[in-house]
């Protein structure tokens, strides 16, 4: 793929409940921010990447009632909507197109209105035939995986409640974060509300609603306007067999993750991702998810998850800080959240992230996450490839 | 093997800024209002955020109608009467359900008729009418 | 104009459609089963995964499958929770009633495991390497909650 660039990057203050906003409203907003950051104006848009769920949001076509909201109008707008992926997923199609040619300036938004439906429910209306009667729904799923990792990695609600800890703590520097717990401690979250055994209501990520957007151009025309720019080094979707209990021990094996990874590592040339990334912004829709993310992402060798994140290691002041926005776990607009990660590390290349900015960050890391174990990896460097 | 399977869940849209002007405007006055571009003119109607034409944040709400000009119709069996209605004032066109006849042409000149209990949704209004037949 | 805060409006909408779903003839074969009390997997005769639920393609090998193995209805319980927040269930429009239990099963005679629900009467006893047997409902219509819930052996 030709070199591409993210050139600018917006979002909305994700929050419980925007009733004053449509949604074509609420994609306005982070949109009229990205293009504002990008410096320019709607009508040098080439084309248009929505990530959105149908069934998340009630209602069909979502590009079709917010594309006038994103500047759609006798422009082609796709959808993607691959669930939490779908965010990351839509960069990398915007990646593709901006890098095919074709589109010179691609714009990618995605959105949520948490607040008109039932995303859990949406994880547990796939298959007519197997999957509505018994599935989990979004937070079992989890709650059963998370089951066995806990018993085969050494795992304890500590660590989980460690990760929940350095997240809302970070997120108190994002503006746009919607839950900031600047004073949160590991015995609150283990005295939060049980939510799906082990997962207490401050192990799981909020329910938001939200929007996102980034702006990405062709490597001529980010070359050419002579300013900042993150561009892309490597980037890879890997899918997964269709039902929870094909994944053998998902958490433990997260084989897409793994493949991502090492394909998208390979494309940039990371050998040791730990020192190699300066700043990762992964999707960690759980406190467990992220440690299981450490293993598969390859920052420590499995079974040293507990280690990494009880040193420090992931904290604004540690090697490699993970999740400088406070990650998923501080604010999930699903159809955003990918969108989000890939805006954050961005904004951190960009030297635009404010109280949350890791200094000096030149190499980034942004990841995706959805339905069972679809995976996006995602490599952004200040230099051009 | 055919296995039927029903979605039933219910949704709660925020009708946002300038949507739930429009529908206030039609719960409480018994008025249609348009979306005024600042940028192309372009009248929208019923109002919405973004210019149909092109695309800008509009703000400007103007009424229209309540009657106009019926551009086509269909007879749906099952679902009923429906016509695409250009509001006097409008550049767009609205479709929504026609009362009073079984058969129409295009060109008749036709009226909204707003419901007694109006609650702040589209079918506030009932349906257009006739002028001819409208009082 | 007034210093009040605008009104803004929520339209709810009851999203109540159905479809009419083809099943294709694995998964027919597997739900005339269920309706027998009998449960097979399918089986990939490239790389011998036996899968349930039943699917026309082992998506690892990329092949064709139409070879079936009979299954237990018992086995051995691989993770496990009790959910306190229910999901709303999506052909009612209500919440599952709560807590229930939910586990992945490793069935007798199958790779793959079932994601089904836990009888929660004795929550002690739901660990990971417990042994447990499916919990058939009286009347069999042919569908996956023909089974109830899966207990745990004494």
């Amino acid at each position: 793929m030709r070199p591409v660039a993210v050139i600018g990057t917006g979002q909305t203050v994700h929050t419980k409940d925007r009733v004053d906003v449509s949604q074509p409203e609420l994609v306005r907003e982070a949109v009229d921010a990205a293009l504002e950051d990008a410096e320019i104006h709607p009508d040098d848009i080439d084309a248009i990447i929505i990530s959105n769920m149908e069934l998340f949001e009630g209602r069909a076509l979502p590009e079709l009632w917010v594309g006038e909201g994103a500047y759609g109008t006798g422009k082609p707008v796709f959808k993607i909507a691959t669930g939490g992926t779908s965010g990351t997923s839509a960069c990398i199609a915007g990646f593709h197109q901006a890098g095919s040619g074709s589109f010179d300036t691609v714009l990618v938004v995605g959105f949520e209105k948490h607040s008109e439906g039932h995303t859990q429910t949406g994880m547990a209306l796939v298959d007519p035939f197997w999957d509505r009667a018994v599935a989990s729904g979004a937070l079992g799923n989890f709650a059963l995986s998370i089951s066995q990792y806990m018993t085969e990695r050494s795992v304890t609600q500590v660590h989980a409640a460690l990760v929940a800890v350095k997240a809302r703590r970070n997120a108190a520097n994002n503006p746009y974060a919607h839950l900031q717990m600047p004073d949160l401690t590991v015995d609150k979250v283990l005295s939060s509300r049980m939510l799906a055994e082990p997962l207490h209501l401050l192990d799981m990520c909020p329910q938001s609603d939200g929007a996102a957007a980034i702006v990405v151009s062709s490597g001529e025309t980010a070359r050419t306007r002579g300013k900042a720019a993150a561009w892309v080094h490597g980037a890879t979707t890997r899918h997964d067999q269709p039902y929870l209990g094909d994944l053998d021990r998902r958490l433990l094996t997260t084989r897409a993750q793994r493949s991502a990874a090492a394909s998208t590592y390979a494309q940039a040339g990371i050998t040791d991702p730990l020192r190699d990334f300066d700043v990762a912004e992964i999707y960690e829709p759980a406190t467990y998810a992220e440690l299981a993310w450490y293993e598969a992402l390859g920052f420590c060798e499995d079974g040293e998850a507990g280690h990494l994140i009880e040193d420090g290691v992931t904290s604004m002041d540690g090697m490699l800080p993970v999740n400088p926005s406070g990650g998923v776990l501080s604010a999930n607009p699903v159809g955003a959240s990918g969108v989000i990660r890939v805006a954050e590390a961005s904004a951190q290349l960009l030297g635009r992230a404010g109280a949350r900015q890791v200094d000096g960050a030149r190499t980034a890391l942004a990841t995706g996450y959805g339905v069972y174990a679809w995976s996006d990896v995602i490599i952004l460097r200040s230099e051009m490839p | 093997m055919i296995h039927e399977s029903a979605i039933k869940l219910p949704f709660s849209y925020a009708a946002g800024g300038v949507g739930s002007r429009f529908l206030i405007a039609l719960r409480d006055d018994q008025t249609i209002l348009g979306a005024r571009c600042a940028s192309c003119s372009t009248i929208t109607a019923p109002a919405r955020s973004f210019c149909s034409n092109c695309n800008r944040a509009v703000n400007e709400l103007v009424e229209v109608g309540p009657g106009g000009t019926l551009e086509a119709w269909t007879d749906q069996p099952g679902t009923g009467i429906f016509g695409l209605i250009h509001l006097d004032g409008a550049d767009t066109a609205l479709v929504h359900r026609l009362t009073g006849s079984d058969a129409w042409q295009p060109g008749t000149r036709v009226m909204a008729v707003f419901a007694e209990e109006r609650t702040g949704r589209i079918t506030d209004i009932e349906g257009f009418t006739s002028e001819g037949d409208s009082t | 104009m007034s210093d009040q805060q605008p009104e803004y409006i929520r339209t709810t909408i009851e999203l109540n459609v159905s479809w009419r779903y083809a099943s294709g003839d694995p998964m027919e074969r597997f739900l005339r089963g269920i309706e027998q009390r009998r449960i097979e997997a399918i089986r990939c005769p490239k790389c011998g995964r036996r899968y349930l639920p039943p699917r026309p393609f082992c998506g690892r090998c990329k092949v064709r499958m139409d070879e079936w193995e009979p299954v237990q209805d018992t086995g051995t319980l691989v993770a496990w929770t009790v959910i306190h927040l229910p999901i709303i269930d999506g052909r009612t429009g209500e919440p599952r009633p709560s807590p229930y239990g939910m586990g992945l099963i490793q069935l007798d005679g199958a790779d793959t495991t079932l994601n089904h629900y836990l009888d929660t009467a004795n929550p002690d006893h739901l660990t990971i390497g417990a042994r447990v047997r499916a919990v058939w409902r009286d009347e069999l219509h042919g569908a996956m909650d023909d089974i109830m819930h899966f207990e745990v052996l004494p």
